[in-house]
């Protein structure tokens, strides 16, 4: 099964489906993924700013990360939850889309960031837990990561903008979509 | 408010903003990126107040920290929903959602700055306010997302039905 196979199952499933003929699924599920998006970012933000000494540098950095890191994988389980949704309304488009495969890349890319995080600078954490300043390793995971997420936001906004839609040719009409 | 919309989406500044193919997608990431830092803001605030987060710094100390993000963050989002209001004034000024986002975002900036007179004098802030504030502040990014479905959320109702 190749990916595209893959896509077109899940655009053709009964989720699909009910995507597409429910009126009120559309505007909740993607006010939904927003909400998920906004609660990923600004939590992230939050660990961020702390890794770069910006904000939050009288609290330990464990706390500040544990304390956000519930809010981050509830708002990111949301997001992908309604993701999944969006993305089975309108498979094929999507999958051909270049903004949303992009976007995919840039999350890949944040996961990374985070594990390379989690499994060098922050392996040390206890020596530098309470300074403002931290490890240069952990200041450019947390810039990246800030840029990475800023760029999600913005090429996942660019979809809405280049994925046009799916939609049924009448009987009667000639439509030639050959590209020239 | 219709002939008014119309007037201003005629106006050259409207139509200069409508006919670059990247502006809006631009202002409107901006203005989802800012919904993530006040959004986020103020659930802090409300999670301080509920005692669930940050127990360990006086409530003050959390306020003084976070206020100047939100000022900040509302700053932009007015700035730049001011532009997208500009360049479809007629889509958005006959939406009830449109309004309705107005209606809760009046009250949700209310709402903040009432639990704020608690927490600058570490006072112990009504904890159903709290709640109240961070669901006024769901339904602000949810009738947001809504402008784009009058027709599809509100019916009959709808102006543009």
């Amino acid at each position: 099964m190749t990916l595209h196979d893959l896509a077109l199952t899940v655009g053709n499933s009964g989720l699909g489906a009910w995507m597409r003929t429910n009126v009120h699924a559309m505007p909740v599920v993607e006010a939904l993924h927003v909400l998920a998006a906004a609660t990923v970012l600004g939590t992230v933000l939050v660990v961020d700013l702390r890794l770069l000494g910006l904000n939050d540098s009288q609290r330990r950095v464990t706390v500040v990360s544990h304390e956000m890191l519930r809010y981050t994988w509830a708002g990111f389980s949301c997001a992908v939850i309604t993701g999944v949704m969006m993305f089975a309304a309108n498979a094929n488009t999507y999958y051909g889309n270049t903004a949303f495969r992009i976007k995919l890349l840039l999350l890949a890319a944040a996961g990374l960031n985070m594990a390379i995080f989690n499994l060098g600078a922050l392996r040390s954490v206890v020596q530098w837990d309470q300074q403002q300043r931290t490890p240069r390793a952990a200041r450019v995971a947390a810039a990246l990561s800030v840029l990475l997420w800023v760029s999600v936001i913005f090429v996942a906004r660019w979809i809405g903008f280049t994925k046009g839609y799916d939609f049924a040719v009448p009987d009667n009409v000639d439509l030639d979509l050959t590209i020239p | 408010m219709e002939p008014f919309a119309q007037w201003l989406q005629a106006t050259p500044l409207s139509i200069a903003i409508q006919s670059s193919s990247w502006l809006v997608p631009l202002l409107q990431s901006i203005h989802i990126v800012m919904i993530g830092l006040v959004f986020v803001t103020v659930l802090l605030l409300v999670l301080r107040v509920l005692g669930v987060a940050r127990t360990e710094q006086p409530p003050s100390v959390v306020w003084a920290q976070f206020a100047p993000w939100l000022l900040r963050g509302v700053t932009v989002l007015a700035l730049t929903g001011a532009v997208l209001i500009i360049s479809e004034p007629v889509r958005e000024f006959t939406a009830i959602s449109f309004w309705l986002k107005m209606l809760l975002l009046a009250l949700g900036l209310s709402a903040v700055a009432v639990l704020g007179k608690s927490l600058r004098r570490d006072a112990p802030a009504s904890r159903s306010l709290a709640v109240l504030t961070l669901l006024v502040w769901i339904a602000v990014v949810f009738f947001g997302r809504a402008i784009a479905y009058d027709v599809e959320v509100w019916g009959a109702l709808s102006l543009k039905a």
